[in-house]
């Protein structure tokens, strides 16, 4: 189990460490900020390796944080001699006795730390100085790579050639490319993985034994023939015979059937389905860490749902989950509490939630959680028609529409406000919340959601009983029955009250379509001044 | 299972016995088999690849290299945060005021070797039970050979094992004592040789270790066991030795030559010659091991030429010091049949004389 991560120079993160979740992580973030890195970066201290290739040959100036890299070359033209960008990537797991050969302290951890754990280092190869020193003379921000190295070690200082066997990971990409074989590369490595070592021994095996006797039936008669030409240089005699050696090894043509449908004939979001449910496993022995990325992509919201359900139901005590997602679904399904928030190359992780939170978002996954979380101010209101009225009042204040100032207008649509306000809480978002107060002194209606408010960050705001028991009275009070008559268009004889109430969204409709002067109600127009700062 | 040490006489099969153990090692036990010398873990692999080659699980390890991977490399910053051992130098000495990290590695970052033993020792206390801890969970057995090559700070780290959780099985003969970790140091210097014993014996009456003494030879012929025990002071009251090597030859037995006999004996005989060091023996153009060198080995016949020191403690019967007489020890246990040494004036000795 990963305890935590450290990023140092690889691509967005300058200095980033993470202590994730013992068991899921499920990774959140806006575009850009760095959710498919983070789980590169742990796949690659964890194989070595990326997108099947090792990293000394997949390496490339890219990788390096520009700006990191921006500010070495300012350095440098400064006449400064600062040292060669590095990228550092360390995995801190916890200190179980099976890790122990991984273990020392040979981390960048202050004071002192002995636990297992791996490092990877791209730093300037030593054998290289003199082409260095010459192309510092000459730098640009592409690094010269070619000159760089890959040290890939334990805590214990020790080279790492093959990823460690019990730090098996399976990595799950749903934007797979199609390869030339058929199976990919992490399919491989998964379906390896799956498959105990005496059934992997038999099948390769067996599939030697195939290879050999084509050699003696179907091949056996064209040898004959062909044994007579003499193309070779010293007129050895020529023959076929099937490829024993390891680049045609059976995991190569081996490949999952669905319906007798081979696996890359399938569709994307079966094959993404296949390999979650290959990796992952309650027995032990099978990858420890399981890494998916966007498991919504290419699923229908059914295959999604049993997806998920079949992600919760086989996940083994011993498997720690990263999961990136972009579904507000996937996060409430899995669990609030697993929440990892990713925003320029920082995270915040949730601190506490009430476990009958979580559940109670689960129950409810299309609620829009995901919209919270990453919004950088929230306004939570009641209805559709709250958010309507609110967004008119506050673009009437302060000349914009909130979210160009980042606020995001929430409408709970009957979901409790303490749930959601603790969720906001738990991610510490500042948030202005409003409600009705139907007839409750609003003094009393703040109790029950004291524990999650704190004065300038998160505040409650209902108007005053006196002013109306909800939205509608409200603005009516505050601005007179004629105005509202003639602004929505309702003749003397119908009853006003009536037909704000019957016809909320087009009440809010025409409110916020309206050209005369309005003036919003005191509570919105302090919500609305609190959250604009 | 109780840690076991096996004191024995030369040539008492006390490899052999590591290997036997090994080989009826549970497939799931993982073990580490420790010894002094390079010779001595070469030979080791090769019989452990006869016997026990398809355990996995079984590794075999010098003293340093186990106390480089093991203790140096991964708990440095235990001692000196943000250090690291980039490397191991055999041959090379700290100054001898140096402080600090130079004390322990040089310029380019090698581990001194006769500093890794104190090393080892004070990481195995700063990393407060995480150094014992990982390798608790890497092995279950730790089989020391040649034990009593460890010297000064090695010991503290042995006694540490005894306390841990990892099975100890030792096997050495304190008479052979020849090789010194530290030439400089003073450490535990009154364990060094004959008392060793005694600090085993401290061990075995706090109850974490079995002393067995076995005095058998399978190699030595009767009279060179009988000889092998008259090398060491009466008062260090090792055990006789009893030989088990009933072959007989023409040339049995511990006999004295004279220098101008020399050529005639290698001829009729071909011993393996042994001198104590390189600046000895050059007198005569032979085919020399040094007495360190043959260490562990096995030849029919042995030629020694003697250091002054036991040149005079054949004349006058005066005792050798614990150094010179376990390296002399050595050199004179090697051999199947017969030893000679080269001697002019025999003095009192009652050996006898070979003449041609």
């Amino acid at each position: 189990m990963i305890t935590k991560i450290k990023i140092r120079g690889y691509r967005i993160y300058t200095d980033f460490t993470l202590s994730p979740n013992a068991k899921l992580n499920l990774i959140v973030g806006g575009n850009e900020a760095g959710k498919s890195t983070l789980m590169e970066a742990i796949a690659l201290a964890l194989t070595g390796r990326i997108g099947g290739r090792s990293a000394s040959e997949e390496l490339n100036p890219h990788w390096f944080n520009a700006g990191v890299v921006a500010e070495f070359v300012a350095k440098i033209e400064r006449g400064e001699r600062p040292r060669f960008p590095e990228i550092h990537i360390e995995l801190y797991f916890a200190d179980k006795p099976e890790l122990q050969r991984l273990c020392g302290a040979i981390n960048t951890e202050v004071p002192t730390l002995a636990c297992p754990g791996l490092s990877l280092r791209i730093m300037p190869n030593p054998d290289y100085a003199d082409e260095l020193t010459r192309w510092m003379a000459k730098p640009s921000s592409l690094l010269p790579v070619e000159f760089y190295l890959v040290d890939w070690r334990s805590f214990a200082d020790e080279r790492i050639t093959n990823r460690p066997r019990q730090l098996a990971a399976a990595i799950i990409d749903s934007r797979t490319v199609r390869s030339s074989s058929g199976v990919d590369y992490h399919l491989r490595q998964i379906l390896g993985d799956h498959l105990d070592p005496p059934e992997r021994a038999a099948v390769s095996l067996a599939y030697r034994e195939l290879k050999a006797t084509m050699s003696t039936t179907a091949l056996d008669a064209i040898n004959k023939r062909i044994g007579t030409i003499h193309a070779s240089l010293h007129d050895q005699p020529i023959s076929l015979a099937m490829d024993q050696s390891a680049r045609t090894a059976w995991d190569g043509v081996v490949t999952p059937h669905v319906n007798d449908v081979p696996f890359s004939m399938s569709g994307q979001g079966q094959q993404a389905a296949i390999k979650i449910s290959l990796a992952l496993n309650r027995n032990a022995g099978h990858a420890a860490f399981v890494m998916i990325e966007e498991p919504e992509n290419h699923l229908s919201h059914t295959s999604l749902t049993t997806l998920l359900s079949r992600i919760e139901a086989l996940t083994g005590d011993h498997q720690q989950l990263f999961i990136t997602t972009h579904s507000t679904f996937v996060l409430n399904r899995l669990g609030l509490d697993a929440i990892l928030l990713l925003a320029h190359g920082k995270t915040s992780k949730i601190t506490t939630l009430d476990p009958e939170t979580v559940s109670y978002f689960q129950r409810l996954p299309g609620y829009d959680t995901l919209r919270m979380a990453l919004a950088k101010k929230i306004v939570l209101v009641e209805g559709p028609s709250d958010e309507i009225v609110f967004e008119r009042f506050f673009k009437d204040l302060f000349g914009r529409r909130p979210m160009e100032l980042g606020i995001d207008v929430i409408s709970m649509r009957g979901l409790s406000l303490a749930r959601c306000l603790e969720f906001c809480a738990a991610l510490d978002k500042p948030v202005a919340a409003m409600r009705d107060n139907d007839g409750t002194d609003p003094a009393e209606l703040s109790t029950s959601v004291e524990a999650w408010l704190s004065p300038g960050k998160r505040e409650l705001f209902i108007g005053k009983v006196a002013h109306g028991h909800t939205l509608e009275p409200q603005i009516v009070h505050h601005n007179g029955e004629a105005t509202l008559r003639s602004l929505l268009g309702i003749t003397a004889t119908a009853d006003l009250h009536k037909w704000m109430s019957r016809e909320k969204t087009e009440t809010a409709f025409r409110i916020a379509g309206a050209t005369c002067k309005l003036t919003p109600p005191e509570y919105m127009r302090e919500a609305a001044a609190f959250i604009h700062g | 299972m109780a840690n076991q040490l096996t004191l024995a006489v030369a040539g008492s099969r006390k490899t052999q016995g590591i290997v036997e153990h090994c080989a009826r090692l549970l497939p799931e036990r993982r073990a580490l088999v420790l010894t002094f010398t390079q010779a001595n873990q070469e030979e080791l692999r090769r019989r452990l690849g006869q016997r026990a080659g398809d355990h996995l699980g079984i590794e075999v390890m010098g003293w340093f290299t186990f106390l480089l991977r093991h203790f140096a490399k991964p708990f440095l910053p235990f001692k000196f945060p943000g250090a690291r051992v980039l490397g191991f130098s055999f041959e090379g000495r700290p100054d001898r005021y140096a402080k600090g990290l130079s004390r322990f590695l040089d310029r380019n970052g090698a581990a001194y070797a006769c500093e890794l033993g104190r090393l080892a020792n004070e990481l195995l206390g700063a990393s407060k039970g995480a150094l014992l801890h990982r390798l608790e969970s890497l092995y279950d057995e730790i089989l020391i050979d040649e034990v009593q090559d460890l010297s000064a700070h090695d010991w503290e780290i042995v006694d540490a094992l005894l306390h841990s959780s990892i099975q100890i099985r030792m096997v050495g003969d304190i008479r052979q004592s020849v090789l010194a970790t530290n030439p400089r140091g003073t450490k535990n210097k009154r364990y060094a040789y004959a008392e060793a014993v005694k600090w085993f014996r401290e061990r075995e009456q706090i109850g974490k270790l079995t002393i067995t003494e076995s005095v058998e030879t399978w190699r030595c012929h009767p009279k060179i066991a009988e000889f092998s025990d008259t090398i060491f002071d009466p008062s260090w009251v090792f055990p006789s030795t009893i030989s088990r090597n009933d072959v007989t030859t023409n040339h049995d037995g511990v006999f004295l030559l004279m220098k101008k006999h020399v050529g005639d004996y290698v001829e009729r005989f071909a011993p393996q010659c042994l001198r104590s060091m390189a600046a000895s023996g050059k007198e005569f153009n032979l085919e020399y091991l040094n007495f360190k060198v043959a260490k562990g080995s096995t030849f029919a016949r042995v030629l020694i030429v003697p250091t002054a020191g036991i040149s005079d403690f054949l004349r006058k019967g005066s005792n050798l010091e614990p150094v010179p007489a376990a390296s002399f020890y050595v050199a004179v246990t090697r051999a199947e049949q017969s030893v000679a040494i080269v001697i002019d004036n025999a003095g009192t000795s009652t050996l006898p004389c070979w003449m041609p």
